[in-house]
Parts: structure tokens; C-alpha cells; sequence
């Protein structure tokens, strides 16, 4: 299996703040992984470094065999990298329709990926001209999600799918997460390792800045001590 | 009908507000004739228009890059000035387009510059020195040709020459073409080349200089510039070779004609200037948002400066065009139909005379512009990028949206429409250098009761202080009737500023993210 995305000693700054201390990781084509860390941990950075939000001062992130860090993140973006950030960061002025038919790339996106979205999360259908600012927290997640997949992304960035969200919409996420995982490559940032543990193949262990470590999901599954140094009582 | 219920009572203070307001301005309207409170309601609505055009750009910008363009007053009174111009002296007009148009040629390349720039490899040193070099070159060759093309202009300091002078002739229908200047030591030919040439080294210097910054450089080279720079060059020359009979067919233009042609050229230069503003000043500043602040306000103080300068500090009118100008037979007007066809300069409404310009075409002019800006938002895709990116820049981009493209879309069309205010303005307000200032001002005004990044706040904010302004002055002249006063109290001409800051003051006390603006968060 090739690697979709790697990173190699990220370091990043916000502000005067050294957040990123060394972060390196691979997500290979077709899978599933998961970063795993406490709070403030840098999880949540290591995406947005990714993308370019809070460009790297050091370290190389290669998208497909291209360096990509430095690059202007609507030009990462457009590359087919799509992110669905921990707040939802829904469009509240705009309509669900809009929300999706804004991230198209071309001309036609929404229509040809209407039938995967509402497979997917069929309340959206339903809502589809409502604003965003009337939607519960749960239906946000969802069309957040959507919204990564109208154009054709090779790679989706999740943040915290599960976050305060009740236990049937978790459920309905893991599903729809776990669906589209069959034709993109996902890396997901979730606190519940219960959630993490279902969904993801690999993971990655973030703490204070540092990837410390990595491997199979499987693996660390049965590894109590390691859950425990790191990611506290599970 | 639960959804209905939860609207109402949410927003119960604003609505409170709206009712309060409202019963003022029925209790404002029972003071006056019908007559006199429709045409004051006309006037109010009127101000109105013009500081919704200043305001709806200030919004726009403000809410989706957080820059507070101080310098947009001063786009409104450049917008005036330019129509004047070519309202006034289309001479002028016609003289200035060769050589800005040539000297764009090169400028306009600019893609191509840096390709070349990025295939050649000099040492470090060289790098550093010839840019400089380049540009010491372009201002000699400039000097030389671009600054000796004859334009003819007006001249502040003669009064017989000066901009009073001429629109007083255009008023009287005196006007004729003044005598067109020619070259003088320099062929015409060799002044266009030089200035073409002048442009590129221009262009070619900047290029260097960015090189050095670190911009990228495009890999392909760029047919869309090609094609922008080969139009700009048949434009230059075209109008250069055409000069005497355009200047003539303009002349000999209606004055209704040219003064729409004004109105258009003011708005595109506005355009352009506004795109030109954001590139060079405020997009290199956008992690120094005081600094945005602090350029914004030089350029008005530059602004006001040039146009003294150019035009002159003394105060001047602006003739209104001849389909707002008739005033013999069969005027003032009744209906529609009279209206037209005697072009005349007041129509009788409600048993009164309205000026047909002042107190309707401004106010068509504003809500064609309230409609046109409003389905841009609404039903084009660069619309529902703005109102994405009012809320989360960050996701705009994390979509594969370039929001830089859109911002200078923005602050060019803001700029614009603050263009099209001022010449649309001209005709009842007047040209002077300090008209910029006191419209931001009201604009401002209107922006914080409306809620600073809202559309249709910028609207209703802007509509509240033209009603609230001309009401005062109307009660100034005839008095009110207020209790336990033994006279009528009549509103002193300093109050009608501070009226509508009261208003603010007051509806930011109850709203304080203004009538139709989101809380903060």
C-alpha cells in the first residue's frame, strides 16, 4: 500500500506559540487512521498544518508524491484534500443546498455526487432549503461530511465527528464515515477511542506536540499500558 | 407557527425598536401637510440612496476582510470629480485615455515579466541592483515621452479657465471646445513608443522586485495578459489617431448621454482604482490590520489633496442633464407621460412641484443598485462565496476557494458603487474636496445602526439617517409644537448632525450589534 499522505518532522507556530514539535506520519491510500492524543495535544493543528491553515516553519508534507507544504491552502485544497473542521464551520447565511454547491470544483459536482450525499445522510435531503443557521448540531456534522464529499476529494481531514453529538447520530457518522472510507482515504481526529477504535486501521499518537508513536489499530487495541500513558482512563 | 413564535420572541427587541422608530416617523409625518412630509420623506430618501451607495461598499469590505476603508469618502468624491470631467471637458477625458492606456500595456504584462524573470538566474548581487536599475530607466524614458502627451485641461488659478467657469457654460448651453493642445518637441509616434517601452521596463522592474520577495512564478505563459495588453494597445492608439472627431461627437452629445456616460466611466474607474488599491496596498498588509487602517487614511488625505490640486479647491456645480433640465412649456409636469416628453426639471406630485432629479432619479438609481448588488449575492456563485466568507474566511479556503481573488473583486466593486454615488450625487450636491469626508461620516453613521456587515442594514441604516436628516431640517424651517413651549421649537442647523449621531447612540444602546446585525461571538 503507497503512501496518500505523509509528513515528516512537522513544526509549527502560532503566534509565538511552538504548538508543533516534530509531528511525522503516514496515511496510506485507502485506509482509515486515526490521531489520537489528549487535549491540546495538537491534534487539531496537525490537520490544519496539513492543509496549510497554519503553514509549517519546518518539516515537508508530501499529498501524492508532491510537497505540498508552503503552498496557499485553497491550492492544497483544490488538489482534492477535503476538511471537515471541529466546529462544522457551517455557512449560516447560506441555505444546505448552498453549503454543499459552494464547495463544488466544477461546474456539476453537487448533482453528480447527490446520490452518494443522500445515501449517506438522508435527512439532508429533507433540509436541503433550510439555512444553516436552523440546523441541530448533529445535522451540521452531517452536512459537514457532505460537504467534503461534492468534490472528488482523495483525502478527507475530520475533526472530532463525534463531539457532542448523541449516541444514534455517532452511530449514523461512524456508518457514513465508514461507507465512504471504501473510495477515500480518511484521517480523523476523535477523542472517543471507543469511536476510534471501531473506525480506524491505523493510528497515530500525538502528545505535547510530538507523533510518539504509530502503527495498527489492532495492535494498540489490546496494548493497555500504552492507552493508558497516553491517552489517560478508556 | 412554533418557528414563527420562537422568530418573534427572539428577536423581540429588535422588533420593539422597529415599532418605536416607526411610531416616530408617523408622529414626525403629523406635524407638516401631506405634501410637505411626502417631499421630505423624497428628500429623506434621497440622502438616503447616495449614503447607501457609499455604505453597502463599506459593508461589503468591512465584513469580509475586516478593513475599515477610510479612504472610502474619498473614492466617493473622485467618482464625482472623474464625471465631472467627462460630463464638463470630455476633451480632457479623451486626451488622458492614450497614455494611461499605453502605459498599461506594460503593466498589464506583468505575468509575463515574471516568467521571464524566474528563467533567468543572476548572482544575488545583480538580482538586487538591476531592478533598481530598470526602474531608474523607466522614469527617464517616462519623463520623456509619457509626461509630454498635450492634454487639455482647465486651470484652477484663471477664473475664465477655472471648473466654475465651465459648468457654468454648460449650464447656459455655451459650451463649445476649447482648443486641443498639440506635442511639442517629440513626434506623436515616438512619444507612444517611448511610453509603451516606459511601461514594460516599469512592469519588468516590479517583476524584479517581487522576484526578490519570493513570489512564484506562473509556469505557462499567460495568453489572457497577452490579450488584456494587445486590447490596451488598440485603445491607446485608436483614440489617439480618433482624438478631434471623438472629442467633437462628444461635444455635440446630448447632455443626458454624456452625463450616463459619465456615470459609467466613473463607476469603471472606480472599479479600477479599487482593484489597484487592495493589489499594491491592502493585500500585502492583511496580517497588520492597523496598518490597512492607517494606509486608508493617508489615501484620503491624498485624495483630497489631488483633487485641490487638479481641480481646484473652491466649490463648483454640476449641471443637471437635459432630461432633468426643462423648465419651459407644459412644466412642471403632470404624470409620467408630460414628464417625458418635455423633460422637465420638477413634476407635480401630490399637488406640489418634486424635482424630477434630486428627489427621483437618485433614489431609482439607488434601488436599481440595492437590487442588482443584492441578486449578485444571492444568485451568483462569487455571491455565495462573499456571504461564506463574511462568516469563515478559513473554511472558504480550506474549500479550494482563492479568497484573495475575491477580495479584490470586493473592495473594486465597493469602490464603484462609491464612485457612482459621488457622480450621482454631483448634480444636486455640488463638487467640493471636502464632500468625501462628510458622506463617510453619514456612511459610517448609517453602517453602525444597520450593523456594520449587514447588506440590507447597510440599507435600511443608510434610509434612517437620510429620513432622520431631512425631517430636522424640515422642522427647522417650520417648527415644532412641542408641549409647554410657548413657541413652535425650531431645530438649529448644527442639531441636524448631531441627530443622527443621537440615533446611533441610541440604537446601540439598545442593539449593540446594531438593527440587523449577528451578535459577536
Amino acid at each position: 500500500m503507497t503512501n496518500l499522505l505523509e509528513a515528516h518532522s512537522l513544526h509549527t507556530f502560532i503566534g509565538q506559540f511552538h504548538i508543533l514539535e516534530g509531528v511525522d506520519l503516514e496515511v496510506p491510500e485507502g485506509s482509515i487512521t486515526v490521531l489520537l492524543g489528549r487535549n491540546g495535544a495538537g491534534k487539531t493543528t496537525t490537520l490544519k498544518t496539513l492543509l496549510g491553515l497554519t503553514p509549517p516553519r519546518r518539516g515537508k508534507v508530501l499529498f501524492a508524491g508532491q510537497e505540498i507544504q508552503g503552498r496557499q491552502s485553497f491550492d492544497i485544497a483544490s488538489m482534492g484534500i477535503g476538511f471537515v473542521p471541529e466546529h462544522r464551520a457551517i455557512f449560516r447565511d447560506l441555505t444546505v443546498e448552498e453549503n454543499l454547491k459552494i464547495a463544488e470544483r466544477r461546474k456539476g459536482d453537487f448533482g453528480r455526487k447527490a446520490d452518494l450525499i443522500f445515501g449517506l445522510f438522508p435527512d439532508l435531503k429533507r433540509l436541503i432549503h433550510l439555512s444553516g443557521a436552523n440546523l441541530s448540531g448533529g445535522q451540521q456534522q452531517m452536512l459537514s461530511v457532505a460537504r467534503a464529499l461534492v468534490p472528488d476529494n482523495r483525502l478527507l481531514l475530520i475533526d472530532e465527528p463525534s463531539e457532542g453529538l448523541a449516541p444514534v447520530i455517532i452511530e449514523q457518522m461512524m456508518k457514513a464515515i465508514r461507507e465512504l472510507s471504501a473510495e477515500t482515504t480518511v484521517l480523523l481526529v476523535e477523542q472517543n477511542f471507543l469511536v476510534a477504535s471501531q473506525l480506524a486501521e491505523r493510528y497515530v499518537i500525538i502528545e505535547e506536540g510530538q507523533s510518539v508513536k504509530q502503527g495498527l489499530m489492532a495492535d494498540l487495541a489490546g496494548d493497555k499500558a500504552t492507552i493508558h500513558r497516553y491517552l489517560g482512563a478508556a | 407557527m412554533n418557528d414563527l413564535r420562537e422568530t418573534l420572541i427572539r428577536n423581540r427587541t429588535r422588533l420593539i425598536v422597529l415599532a418605536v422608530l416607526a411610531f416616530l416617523f408617523i408622529s414626525a409625518t403629523q406635524g407638516m401637510e401631506t405634501d410637505e412630509w411626502m417631499i421630505t420623506v423624497l428628500r429623506g430618501l434621497a440622502v438616503g440612496a447616495v449614503t447607501f451607495l457609499v455604505a453597502s461598499g463599506l459593508s461589503l469590505i468591512l465584513g469580509l476582510m475586516d478593513v475599515l476603508n477610510l479612504a472610502h469618502g474619498e473614492m466617493f468624491m473622485i467618482g464625482a470629480y472623474v464625471g465631472w470631467t467627462i460630463y464638463v471637458r470630455p476633451d480632457t477625458f479623451v486626451d488622458v485615455i492614450p497614455p494611461l492606456a499605453l502605459l498599461s500595456v506594460g503593466l498589464a504584462l506583468a505575468p509575463l515579466w515574471r516568467f521571464l524573470v524566474a528563467r533567468v538566474s543572476v548572482s544575488d548581487r545583480l538580482a538586487r541592483l538591476w531592478p533598481w536599475l530598470v526602474l531608474v530607466g523607466a522614469v527617464a524614458v517616462l519623463y520623456l515621452t509619457f509626461a509630454r502627451f498635450p492634454i487639455a485641461r482647465w486651470d484652477p488659478g484663471v477664473y475664465t479657465e477655472s471648473p466654475i467657469s465651465y459648468s457654468l457654460a454648460l449650464s447656459q448651453g455655451l459650451l463649445t471646445p476649447p482648443a486641443a493642445p498639440g506635442f511639442e518637441g517629440i513626434s506623436p509616434l515616438a512619444a507612444m513608443i517611448g511610453t509603451v517601452v516606459g511601461g514594460m521596463l516599469l512592469g519588468l522592474a516590479l517583476a524584479g522586485f517581487s522576484a526578490r520577495r519570493g513570489l512564484t512564478a506562473t509556469a505557462r505563459l499567460p495568453g489572457r495578459a497577452l490579450a488584456i495588453a494587445g486590447l490596451l494597445l488598440v485603445v491607446g492608439a485608436a483614440v489617439y489617431w480618433t482624438n478631434t472627431p471623438l472629442t467633437e461627437w462628444l461635444f455635440d452629445l446630448n447632455t443626458t448621454y454624456r452625463f450616463f456616460l459619465a456615470m459609467a466611466v466613473a463607476t469603471l474607474v472606480g472599479l479600477i482604482l479599487g482593484a489597484l488599491v487592495e493589489i499594491t496596498m491592502i493585500r500585502p498588509l492583511y496580517a497588520r490590520p492597523i496598518y490597512q487602517l492607517m494606509i486608508t487614511l493617508g489615501l484620503s488625505f491624498i485624495g483630497i489633496e489631488v483633487v485641490r490640486a487638479v481641480w481646484g479647491r473652491p466649490e463648483f456645480t454640476v449641471p443637471k442633464p437635459a432630461l432633468f433640465g426643462g423648465s419651459g412649456e407644459g412644466c412642471p409636469a403632470e404624470g409620467l407621460a408630460a414628464l417625458l416628453e418635455n423633460q422637465c426639471s420638477t413634476v407635480l406630485l401630490f399637488g406640489s412641484r418634486v424635482r424630477t432629479y434630486n428627489e427621483i432619479f437618485i433614489i431609482l438609481v439607488g434601488l436599481v443598485v440595492l437590487v442588482a448588488v443584492w441578486l449578485l449575492l444571492q444568485r451568483t456563485r462569487i455571491g455565495m462565496i462573499i456571504r461564506a466568507g463574511v462568516q469563515d474566511r478559513e473554511m472558504v479556503e480550506a474549500l479550494g476557494i482563492n479568497v484573495r481573488r475575491v477580495f479584490t473583486f470586493v473592495f473594486a466593486l465597493g469602490v464603484a458603487l462609491a464612485a457612482l454615488g459621488g457622480i450621482l450625487a454631483a448634480p444636486s450636491m455640488g463638487l467640493s474636496p471636502s464632500m468625501g469626508t462628510q458622506l463617510l461620516l453619514l456612511a459610517l453613521i448609517a453602517l453602525a445602526i444597520g450593523g456594520l456587515t449587514s447588506f440590507p442594514g447597510a440599507a435600511a441604516g443608510a434610509v434612517l439617517v437620510g429620513l432622520l436628516q431631512q425631517f430636522i431640517i424640515k422642522y427647522g424651517q417650520i417648527g415644532i409644537d412641542l408641549p409647554f413651549l410657548a413657541e413652535p421649537f425650531k431645530p438649529s442647523p448644527p442639531l441636524v448632525p448631531a441627530s443622527t449621531v443621537l440615533l446611533m447612540v441610541i440604537i446601540l444602546l439598545i442593539l449593540p450589534q446594531g438593527l440587523f446585525g449577528r451578535a459577536e461571538h
